[in-house]
């Protein structure tokens, strides 16, 4: 592990490493923060079969084929310092733009879609009736979620939290229109990569670019894999 | 079938009077494409942005030349032209950039001019109670916007006037570094920004951003805008133009916009 982590840091500089756990954590962060909100919202696109479920369901899935500066725009205006929200934000001690908050809300909004699309597709297949035996024996709907829908759908599910981590790494629009380009503080792989690029320092900005491959490639085998797994199973 | 094949025959002729008549109109306007005024492409800073689209547009009336705009950072337009864009004239916010070109032999040096100075200014929101007697007074706002100091010539100049009073190391940790001197601007009219450093000629144009503290002549950098017409640049036009830019007219709009116009005849 030791011999692994120098490494690492022979091969990335200090500052490299900094933007890589930077970005890690802010993509970690916000695939967390719309874990509960995510689940919820497949859950009942999976479950819901009433009026309006085709209009819910785009307007859930905008963001994924938005431009994501629109998306940016949009979140600038409704948390910005001039607008109500933030101003009531900033006067409670909650600061928002240009910090490493509004990178994990950008984040956020930007990968709640594959997260939900995911997550859905694992639910839907789960058998309707199965949860039904399971509240007619007593449980609840919550002990019905999680001794039968979780334990069918986790694959699926898991396969959408690694893919709305990945998109959530890459994001780069949203987040520089509202947490800005600062070094240190809300840079994350993709916009080092920019800002490198600006500067004329393409070897760094290539190496930042092989990371976040790396990084990217991982992540969508693992979710790939789950995702395998789970058809396997299926067809079995 | 004799029918048929009489109205086929109307179809066709139909058709080819058609194609005709389209080839006729799009030949026709390619003879007018000939005689439209030759055009320039002028990469400069941000900052002119204003100006020198007012001075483009009196050029146009007076040359009937035209002159079609990319305003940006300067080191972003620089680095374009290196990277080979098709630029006829560069007008640059420092001198930096414009060396980064002569050093590739993109421009002769013996057509460079230091054409205009500028200072810099600390701007606040209008709405701002802020006030700022010095720049130490700096150290009170948690975020200053100023164009990218690690290239940016706004940026640049500021990250300069600061580290010659030996407060960059204390207040680099507030700045947000902006895409140029404008967004600088912009993120402080927007009051995302809590102050901003840009230059004079930029606030001047700003209403919902106001001067709160300059930089005297003197005290900062100095500040130079050079322009040049590119060696690869086959127009004519681009020579007129930068010839324009020294016209007493052109002068006049720049100075109205709160430039320093260098060099007076």
């Amino acid at each position: 592990m030791a011999s692994s982590c120098s490494e690492a840091s022979s091969l990335l500089t200090r500052e490299e490493l900094e933007i890589v756990g930077f970005s890690l954590a802010t993509a970690a962060g916000a695939t967390l923060l719309i874990l509960p909100l995510g689940v919820l919202a497949a859950l009942a696109l999976a479950r819901y079969r009433g009026p309006g479920k085709g209009a819910l369901e785009t307007l859930l899935s905008l963001p994924l084929v938005l431009p994501p500066t629109a998306v940016g725009l949009v979140l600038l205006e409704a948390l910005g310092r001039r607008s109500p929200l933030g101003g009531w934000l900033a006067g409670h001690g909650l600061e928002l733009v240009f910090t490493w908050k509004a990178v994990v809300l950008a984040m956020a909004v930007m990968s709640f879609p594959l997260l939900v699309r995911s997550a859905r597709t694992a639910f839907e297949e789960v058998d309707p009736r199965l949860v039904g035996l399971a509240r007619t024996l007593g449980c609840g709907p919550l002990a019905a979620f999680r001794r039968v829908t979780l334990p069918l759908a986790w694959r699926g599910l898991l396969a959408g939290v690694v893919l709305a981590f990945s998109r959530a790494l890459g994001e780069f629009g949203a987040t520089v229109m509202i947490a800005g380009n600062i070094p240190g503080r809300t840079q994350t792989l993709a916009l080092a990569i920019f800002h490198d690029n600006q500067l004329g320092k393409d070897d760094r900005a290539l190496v930042l670019a092989a990371v976040t491959t790396a990084l990217a490639f991982v992540a969508l085998w693992t979710a790939e894999w789950f995702t395998r797994r789970r058809s396997r199973r299926i067809a079995a | 079938m004799a029918r048929t094949a009489f109205s086929r025959w109307w179809l066709l002729a139909g058709a080819s009077a058609g194609a005709l008549a389209l080839c006729s109109a799009s030949a026709s306007r390619a003879l007018g494409a000939r005689a439209e005024p030759e055009e320039i492409s002028v990469f400069a800073a941000a900052s002119l942005a204003d100006a020198l689209a007012e001075v483009g547009r009196a050029w146009e009336k007076a040359s009937g030349y035209r002159a079609v705009f990319n305003f940006g950072a300067s080191s972003d337009l620089s680095r374009q032209i290196r990277s080979g864009a098709p630029a006829d004239v560069f007008f640059s916010a420092d001198t930096t950039q414009m060396d980064a070109l002569e050093r590739e032999g993109l421009v002769r040096a013996s057509d460079r001019q230091d054409l205009l100075s500028n200072t810099l200014v600390v701007i606040v929101p209008a709405a701002s109670g802020a006030t700022v007697a010095g720049p130490r007074d700096l150290a009170a706002f948690k975020t200053i916007a100023v164009a990218d100091p690690q290239a940016v010539p706004a940026g640049v100049y500021a990250r300069s006037w600061l580290e010659g009073l030996g407060l960059w190391t204390e207040l680099a940790p507030r700045v947000v570094p902006t895409l140029h001197v404008r967004a600088a601007l912009a993120a402080v009219e927007s009051e995302n920004a809590e102050a901003g450093i840009v230059y004079r000629t930029d606030a001047a144009a700003s209403k919902r951003a106001r001067i709160a503290f300059e930089v005297a002549r003197g005290q900062g950098p100095p500040i130079r805008y050079p322009v040049a017409p590119l060696v690869r640049s086959t127009r004519r036009a681009a020579s007129a133009f930068v010839a324009y830019l020294r016209s007493p007219e052109a002068r006049a709009v720049f100075t109205r916009h709160g430039f320093l116009v260098l060099g007076g005849e």
